[in-house]
């Protein structure tokens, strides 16, 4: 059997890639680091991360020993008693509170302290908010019972009958309230994008020094088309980007849990992010003079395009100016897909937009590189 | 016989500039055919047009009868091309180079395993077949460098500077080597810097300048053109004074003097022609005990015809 000599390039590339220690480095142990750390900072996954929120209030108050009780069941917060509004309001400024509720005595209007919004301060008020929509909820039903010739004792029982029926739909409700999932739920699709852009970029390097060693030449003087030798190498970018994703896919829904929605959406918005990176992997290989500029050039135009697409922060942090020039670029799109599809009840469908946009990046980004790298290869 | 390689009227331009005029030659089966130029004659250039990396403007290659333009593919099978610089993977090993050769050309996954043995034995690198290229000599990469373009077997090996940066070891090696693979049938065309190499191993050879042939011929041809004048180097026993007087009236010796008790300096044109008159010449007067005659070399003839030596 004779093997395609598309094979042939594939074969030798992935060899190749696999040989630099450093590379696989990038590929096989920075992304977890990244994960975890990035993760565990922003409340990831395990109880020892739950969001800390203070509060000050005085325990005899009813209403407030209610709100409490609400606040201390809520699975996602670790709650402090403050003493005073001016203490909370150090600590949340401090970051050692994610966000501080005052409760003043015999009041319901309450007052939340946060800092601008930052992730763990948004899921922190929207955790704040069921409570505190619990509880009101319950003052109004007794009000309403009382009012309807109930005694106290009998509006109690009646309120909370209500109350266990309609508990399961309170937990359902509460978990889809926060816009950006927190944790590793974000950091996992955030570092795919991340690393597997970047990576594409560091493997660029191979492709610029097989150009500069002669090597496209000299494979197309062998009875090989064009066209396959140009495929061949946008293969091999292309099967190093789709293994960083699957790798990144595998591992954080193994070890951290995360669940990553629809496979074929998934797939579907890896996929064309992948053609993405390969397109900007192969432009790279094609601009660059030396085999060492794409490993110095990649990671940093990987981390800018990540800030800008969300990748290191929630696009909800970055404000909307930052947000219209992410749209520019792949990140913000991919990351907008996944997290999209990490909701349950989600597909392909919901995110039609985002794998259009992408789809036509690559598209351009591809046929604009494979152009400018045969014409570099091409001897004049 | 066919030719090997048939090339004809292949001319190349970039803007105004023309880098090849009408360039043609032919190469049969084992027959080593010499191109030598100065940097820029367009060498790399017409070598470029015989492996199909570019097109030329006018002109036709046909290798093994089959023509490059109409039937790329089956032509460039038929082709060993070895590239200038040493075109391989530098972080994979020499056999895993030769592997990946074997299979861009198409060699049956059985096939390949032997085949990529025998080159390496062929090189002489067998037994460091399995480190990584970088940790390579330079003759060790400019071997492997040639065994990438054995794989498949051409009929029509191309070298181009293939001993640039190369030990006189693994020089000796390369020139052996392709000795024998001319002496099996394959035909060859090769360039160098060196003239001694071009001398020892081409049957003919062609000089280009400024993108056309200026001369070709064999090297004995070549230097003719130039109008060769010998110096003949004669020692002689007996009666040297008189021998050296007979030998001014030889046609053809245009300069005669005595070097030392036994031995006579000769300046002639086309002089090993005239060795059998000379000797005759001296016959009973002196015995001729040793002769030397030393031709003009390729290097001179280049130097006339190019003005320019071949190592600028």
């Amino acid at each position: 059997m004779r093997p395609h000599p598309v094979w042939a390039l594939v074969a030798a590339n992935l060899r190749r890639h696999s040989r630099d220690r450093v590379g696989l480095f990038f590929i096989v142990v920075m992304p977890f680091v990244s994960i975890i750390f990035v993760g565990m900072a922003l409340g990831g996954g395990t109880a020892a991360s739950r969001l800390p929120v203070g509060v000050v209030a005085q325990d005899f108050d009813p209403v407030a020993a209610a709100v409490l009780r609400e606040l201390r069941a809520h699975p996602d917060l670790e709650i402090t008693a403050v003493a005073g509004k001016a203490e909370l309001r150090a600590g949340v400024r401090a970051g050692a509170l994610a966000a501080g509720v005052v409760i003043p005595p015999g009041s319901t209007k309450f007052e939340l302290v946060m800092t601008q919004s930052n992730g763990s301060g948004m899921a922190a008020r929207s955790a704040v908010d069921v409570a505190v929509g619990k509880v009101a909820a319950v003052i109004e039903a007794t009000r309403a019972a009382t009012s309807a010739g109930a005694t106290p004792a009998e509006a109690a029982a009646l309120v909370r009958k209500a109350e266990a029926a309609s508990a399961d739909v309170d937990v359902v409700n509460s978990s889809t309230a926060s816009g950006t999932p927190r944790g590793f739920a974000y950091t996992a699709p955030a570092n795919l994008l991340l690393f597997t852009f970047i990576n594409s970029m560091a493997v660029a390097a191979a492709l610029a020094e097989s150009r500069r060693i002669g090597m496209l030449q000299r494979a197309f003087a062998a009875p090989v088309r064009r066209g396959a030798v140009l495929f061949g190498e946008a293969l091999s970018r292309f099967i190093v980007a789709a293994a960083q994703a699957v790798l990144i896919m595998v591992v954080s829904s193994l070890l951290f849990g995360v669940s990553w929605g629809q496979p074929l959406g998934v797939a579907t918005v890896v996929g064309v992010f992948a053609l993405v990176s390969t397109g900007a992997a192969i432009l790279m290989g094609s601009l660059v003079r030396s085999s060492a500029q794409p490993s110095a050039i990649g990671p940093p135009l990987g981390i800018v395009l990540g800030m800008l697409g969300g990748c290191l922060w929630p696009s909800e942090a970055a404000g909307d100016t930052l947000n219209a020039i992410g749209r520019l670029f792949p990140h913000l799109w991919g990351m907008d897909a996944l997290l999209t599809l990490s909701r349950p009840g989600t597909g392909l469908g919901d995110v039609l937009l985002d794998v259009a946009v992408l789809a036509v990046m690559a598209a351009v980004l591809l046929s604009l590189s494979l152009v400018l790298f045969s014409r570099r290869t091409r001897i004049l | 016989m066919t030719n090997t390689l048939t090339c004809a009227n292949l001319s190349k331009r970039y803007g105004g500039a023309i880098a090849v005029r009408d360039v043609g030659f032919t190469i049969a089966p084992g027959e080593a055919y010499g191109l030598l130029g100065p940097n820029g004659a367009g060498k790399t250039t017409t070598i470029s047009m015989l492996v199909g990396l570019l097109k030329p403007d006018t002109g036709t290659v046909v290798v093994g009868g089959t023509d490059l333009a109409a039937e790329p593919m089956a032509a460039k099978a038929k082709i060993g091309y070895v590239p200038q610089e040493i075109a391989l993977y530098p972080d994979l090993t020499g056999r895993e180079n030769l592997r990946f050769f074997g299979r861009l050309f198409g060699l049956p996954r059985k096939a390949l395993r032997g085949r990529v043995e025998e080159v390496l034995d062929l090189v002489g690198l067998a037994d460091r077949a399995d480190a990584k290229l970088d940790t390579y000599s330079g003759g060790m990469k400019r071997r492997i460098n040639i065994g990438a373009a054995l794989l498949h077997r051409p009929e029509l090996l191309i070298l181009d500077e293939p001993t640039v940066g190369v030990d006189p070891q693994s020089r000796k090696s390369i020139l052996d080597g392709v000795e024998r693979l001319v002496a099996d049938g394959m035909a060859l065309l090769y360039t160098s810097h060196y003239m001694e190499e071009v001398e020892r191993l081409c049957h003919r050879v062609a000089i280009i300048d400024h993108g056309a042939i200026v001369a070709e011929g064999t090297r004995h041809e070549l230097i003719e053109l130039v109008g060769g004048v010998d110096r003949i180097e004669l020692t002689l026993d007996g009666d040297v004074e008189t021998a050296l007087a007979k030998l001014h009236g030889v046609g053809g010796v245009t300069e005669a003097v005595r070097t030392s008790a036994g031995s006579v300096r000769l300046i002639a044109e086309g002089g090993r022609y005239l060795l059998p008159a000379i000797i005759s010449t001296v016959d009973g007067i002196a015995t001729v005990t040793a002769v030397e005659v030393v031709e003009p070399d390729l290097e001179a003839t280049f130097l006339h015809l190019t003005g320019s030596t071949l190592r600028d």
